[in-house]
C-alpha cells in the first residue's frame, strides 16, 4: 500500500495504522446484515453502503445523489478514498431546495477494505444533518468534504460502532462566514480507528464546533485529531473531547487551533479530557495553539485523570454496586460532551451507544 | 438491632479502635461522643465498609447480619445509611438521579421492585419539601455549590428517601450554623420509629440539644470508656474529655 503516514510523523504519532494493510487482504463476507435498530428516528432519507456499495433495495433515498466524489481533500487516506471509492453521498443543498429532513447513512463493512467518499455542499442560508453510523470490520476508510457558502449550517455526527476492524475518516470542511459547522463523533468500537478534520473558517462569524468521545477498551488504539483553521478575522471554534480507556487501550485526542496573522477576534476554546479506568490503559490529550494574531480570545485544557474514589464510595455507600458507581461517573464525565449535541434523538442515541458501552462492562 | 463487639480496627498498621463493643437497640438513638482521634471517623468508615482501614477483630451485626462480610452496596442494601462528614461533590450526576439510581440499586438487592419515575417524584417531593431541599436543588449536580448546610440536608433528604433500617450519622452537625442544626436535628427525628436505630457520631454536644439520645457514650482511644444518659453528653460538654480519657 502507498504513502501511509507513520508514527514519526508528529500528528501520526498516536495513530495505529500497522493492521490496515493486513485488513485490507481479508476477505468480505456477503451475509445480509441487519441494520435495522441502527436508524434514527428521524424521518429522513436513510441510505445503506455495505462493503462501500450503495444499496438501493435498502436505502430510501428521496431523491438525493449517490455518486463517487473525486475531490481529493489532501490527506494520504482522505485521498485514496477519494481515488477508490465508488460510491458516497453527494449532498447538494440550496435555501430554497425542499428540506429532505436528516440524512442518515450506515456503512456496513464486513472484511476486506470498504470505502466512501461524500461531499456536502450547502448554498447561503441553506442547512443540513447528516449522521454516519459505521459497523461491521474489516478496514473502513472514508472521507467527505463539506463547504458551507454564507450563512449555510450543517449538523454532522459520526458514529463508529464497529466490531472489530478498523475505521479511518478524514473531513474537510471550509466555513465562510455566518456559517455554521457543527460535528459530534462518537467512537466505541473498531480495533483502531484515526478520526480527523479539518476545518477551515474563512469569514466574518463562521463558527466550527468539533466536539467528540471516544471509548477505549481491551487492546484497542484509537485517535482523533481535529484541526481547526481560523483563516479569517472574526472566527469561533469550540472543542470538546472526552474520551475513556480500560484494560490496556489507548485512547488519544489531539486538537489544534491555528489562528492567521489576519484573524483578529477570533475566539477559541478546546478542552479536551480523559480518564483512565485501569492503570494500564494510556490516555493522551493535547491541545494545541498556533496563534499569528494579536487580539484574540483562545483558551485550552487538558487532563488525564481517574474517577474520584470518594464519589465512588459515595455511591455504593448510598447502595450502588461498584461496577454501577463505575458506569454513572463514567457517563457524567462524558456529558460535558454528549450534552452538547443540538438535536435531541441524535444526543439520546448516541447517549445510549455510550451507556451501551458502559453496560457492556458490567 | 446494630450490635457491635470487641471491634479492633487499623490504619496504615495503627490501632484505632481497640475492642468497641456497643449494642444499639431497635427505636433507639445513641450518641458517640470522643475527643480528635479517639476514632470515631474510622468508626464510621468501619460500619460503611470503605476502603482504607482494616479490621483485625471483633464483629458487626446489623439485625443478625454479619455486616463485615458485606461490601459496601450490599451493607446499604441490608439497611446501613452513613450520613458523610464531608458529603461529596460529583459533577454531571444531578441529586435526582443519584438518588433514584441509589435507592432503585438497593430495591434490586433486596428483590424488590424499582420504583417509577412517579412513585421516586412523589417520594422525594415530600421529604425534600419537609427539609426545606427545592427541587432546583434537587436537579442540579450532587453537592456542587451547596453550601455546607444544604449538603448535610441533602444527606438527610438521601436519608428519608432510602429509609434505612440503621442510621450511621458521622459529625453531621460539623460546619452548622443553628438554623441548619436545627434542619438537620428535625431531618433525624422525623426518621425516629421503632424499628429504626440512630447512632450519631459526634464530638459537640450541640446536636444533642436538638436531638435528645436515649444513650450517651464516650470513645477514648478506640473503647467506649464510659455510658450513660443523655445528661452524660452535658458532663462532657462541661468538664471535657480530659478527666474522662485518664
Amino acid at each position: 500500500m502507498t504513502n501511509l503516514p507513520t508514527r514519526k510523523t508528529e500528528d501520526w504519532r498516536w495513530a495505529d495504522l500497522s493492521g490496515l494493510d493486513a485488513l485490507a487482504a481479508t476477505p468480505a463476507n456477503d451475509a445480509a446484515p441487519d441494520v435495522s435498530d441502527l436508524w434514527l428516528d428521524l424521518g429522513g432519507p436513510r441510505l445503506v453502503f455495505v462493503d462501500g456499495a450503495f444499496v438501493e433495495a435498502a436505502s430510501d433515498r428521496r431523491g438525493l445523489t449517490v455518486t463517487a466524489v473525486r475531490s481529493a481533500p489532501g490527506h494520504p487516506l482522505g485521498d485514496r478514498a477519494a481515488r477508490e471509492a465508488t460510491t458516497g453521498l453527494w449532498l447538494t443543498h440550496t435555501a430554497t431546495a425542499t428540506a429532505v429532513g436528516p440524512v442518515q447513512i450506515v456503512h456496513v463493512a464486513t472484511g476486506g477494505v470498504s470505502q466512501l467518499s461524500s461531499r456536502i455542499e450547502l448554498a447561503p442560508n441553506a442547512h443540513a444533518e447528516v449522521i454516519e453510523t459505521h459497523v461491521g470490520k474489516g478496514w473502513s476508510n472514508v472521507t467527505c468534504t463539506v463547504a458551507l457558502a454564507e450563512g449555510a449550517r450543517l449538523m454532522r455526527t459520526i458514529r463508529v460502532l464497529k466490531e472489530g476492524g478498523a475505521h479511518t475518516d478524514f473531513t474537510l470542511a471550509t466555513v465562510a462566514g455566518a456559517a455554521s459547522y457543527t460535528s459530534a463523533a462518537l467512537v466505541t468500537g473498531a480495533d483502531s480507528s484515526r478520526v480527523e478534520a479539518r476545518i477551515i473558517l474563512q469569514g466574518n462569524g463562521a463558527f466550527a464546533e468539533a466536539d467528540g468521545v471516544v471509548l477505549a477498551r481491551g487492546d484497542q488504539v484509537h485517535d482523533a485529531f481535529t484541526l481547526v483553521e481560523h483563516a479569517h478575522a472574526g472566527g469561533t471554534s469550540r472543542q470538546v473531547w472526552r474520551s475513556v480507556a480500560d484494560d490496556r487501550s489507548t485512547a488519544s485526542v489531539a486538537g489544534r487551533v491555528a489562528v492567521a496573522r489576519d484573524a483578529q477576534k477570533t475566539d477559541a476554546e478546546q478542552s479536551v479530557k480523559a480518564l483512565l479506568l485501569a492503570r494500564t490503559a494510556t490516555a493522551n490529550a493535547k491541545p494545541e495553539l498556533e496563534i499569528f494574531a494579536d487580539d484574540v480570545k483562545c483558551a485550552h485544557g487538558a487532563s488525564v485523570g481517574e474517577l474520584n474514589r470518594d464519589a465512588l464510595f459515595y455511591l455504593q455507600s448510598r447502595g450502588v454496586d461498584p461496577a454501577g458507581a463505575k458506569a454513572l461517573l463514567t457517563r457524567a464525565f462524558l456529558g460535558d460532551a454528549l450534552d452538547r449535541i443540538g438535536d435531541e434523538v441524535v444526543r439520546e442515541a448516541v447517549t445510549a451507544d455510550a451507556v451501551a458501552w458502559l453496560e457492556a462492562a458490567r | 438491632m446494630l450490635e457491635i463487639t470487641d471491634l479492633h480496627a487499623t490504619v496504615d498498621g495503627k490501632a484505632i479502635l481497640n475492642g468497641l463493643t456497643l449494642r444499639v437497640g431497635a427505636g433507639q438513638v445513641h450518641a458517640i461522643m470522643g475527643p480528635n482521634g479517639a476514632g470515631k471517623s474510622t468508626l464510621s468508615y468501619v460500619l460503611g465498609g470503605r476502603a482504607g482501614s482494616e479490621v483485625t477483630g471483633g464483629s458487626v451485626t446489623l439485625e443478625g447480619r454479619d455486616l463485615l462480610a458485606l461490601a459496601a452496596h450490599e451493607r446499604a442494601a441490608a439497611g446501613l445509611f452513613l450520613g458523610l462528614q464531608y458529603p461529596v461533590e460529583i459533577p454531571g450526576v444531578s441529586n435526582l438521579t443519584f438518588l433514584r439510581t441509589a435507592l432503585n440499586a438497593q430495591r434490586k438487592q433486596r428483590g424488590e421492585a424499582e420504583a417509577s419515575g412517579a412513585e421516586f417524584m412523589k417520594l422525594i417531593k415530600i421529604e425534600a419539601e419537609a427539609l426545606g431541599l427545592s427541587m432546583d436543588m434537587l436537579k442540579r449536580p450532587v453537592n456542587v455549590g451547596f453550601s455546607g448546610g444544604e449538603k448535610k440536608r441533602n444527606e438527610m433528604v438521601q436519608m428519608a428517601v432510602l429509609r434505612p433500617r440503621v442510621a450511621v450519622l458521622d459529625e453531621t452537625d460539623s460546619g452548622l450554623d443553628i438554623d441548619a442544626l436545627r434542619v438537620v436535628a428535625d431531618g433525624i427525628n422525623r426518621m425516629r420509629a421503632p424499628d429504626r436505630a440512630t447512632l450519631l457520631i459526634t464530638h459537640y454536644q450541640r446536636l444533642l440539644d436538638y436531638v435528645v439520645p436515649d444513650f450517651v457514650h464516650v470513645l477514648v482511644a478506640g473503647r467506649i470508656v464510659r455510658s450513660g444518659g443523655p445528661e452524660l453528653a452535658q458532663t462532657l460538654e462541661r468538664e471535657g474529655y480530659v478527666d474522662i480519657a485518664a
